[in-house]
């Protein structure tokens, strides 16, 4: 065993009985339900949402690229590029294309709607990022499928506060 | 001003090439919510749908929420398949309709 580092790292002097165990759970139970709950109510899960777009279907991942940068400086303007492999021909071609952050005040940020004329499924915008999070993007296609691609970006300064 | 558009794409093209379109735009974006100092809050202004029409369909729109930055910028491609206009609409929450065009010249 290493020393202590914190007095919260120091394992505990006796060995626990029976009795601290019961009692522990119980407690550790009731803990852990609160924050869970406290925590669904304002922040609705990432899967959630993505359910809600896809309709309950299970999208799946590669085949498309989400290109943004994994260190933002700014917030307020971030690039973002989406491209994803399809042949965009009447038969099969990607019907739009949904960006999430999960920690947006307002999750949804921008939906594109494309066609067989596209020609190409490649689209790009800049986006606001509140603070540093999982950017999501969510494609339908034609054929009936979902493919989603997600980045961990880290944003030094967030939209949202100097009220630009 | 509180709006303008720059559209930069290839004035002419091949039939059946792939162009890129960008469009920058100029609008606050305006996400709402802050004090008006009056005991309100201001209401959200930004561009809220932009779509793009070429040879008689729409070819592409991008709906937008508060997620899209201040004078944002936007790409896509298109298919080049007759001489003719490409009409950008944008809609503001409001109401207000802003269109801008550009020319295709299809060899």
């Amino acid at each position: 065993m290493s020393l202590p580092i914190s007095p919260l790292s120091r394992p505990s002097e006796p060995a626990p009985s029976r009795r601290d165990i019961v009692v522990g759970t119980g407690v550790g139970l009731g803990l852990a339900a609160l924050p869970s709950s406290a925590l669904a109510a304002t922040l609705p899960a990432l899967p959630e949402l993505i359910a809600r777009l896809t309709e309950g279907a299970v999208p799946e991942r590669g085949r498309i690229t989400l290109e943004i940068p994994a260190l933002v400086e700014n917030g307020n303007s971030v690039d973002a590029r989406i491209v994803v492999e399809s042949p965009m021909t009447e038969a099969d071609h990607v019907r739009w294309i949904h960006l999430i952050a999960e920690k947006n005040p307002f999750l949804d940020m921008a939906r594109f709607h494309l066609g067989p004329r596209s020609g190409r499924a490649e689209v790009a915008t800049t986006l606001r990022l509140a603070t540093s999070q999982k950017v999501t993007a969510v494609a339908a296609l034609s054929t009936g499928g979902y493919l989603m691609s997600d980045v961990d970006v880290v944003v030094t300064l967030s939209a949202c506060i100097d009220g630009g | 001003m509180a709006f303008n558009a720059r559209i930069s794409m290839p004035a002419e093209a091949r039939a059946g090439d792939i162009i890129e379109i960008r469009v920058l735009t100029r609008h606050p974006m305006d996400r709402g919510g802050q004090s008006d100092g009056k005991g309100g809050t201001v209401p959200r202004k930004i561009l809220n749908r932009l779509t793009a029409t070429y040879a008689g369909e729409a070819i592409f729109r991008l709906d937008m929420y508060t997620g899209v930055s201040a004078n944002p910028f936007v790409s896509f491609t298109t298919r080049a398949v007759e001489t003719g206009d490409i009409v950008f609409e944008w809609r503001e929450d409001g109401g207000a309709v802003y269109t801008r065009a550009a020319r295709l010249t299809v060899t």
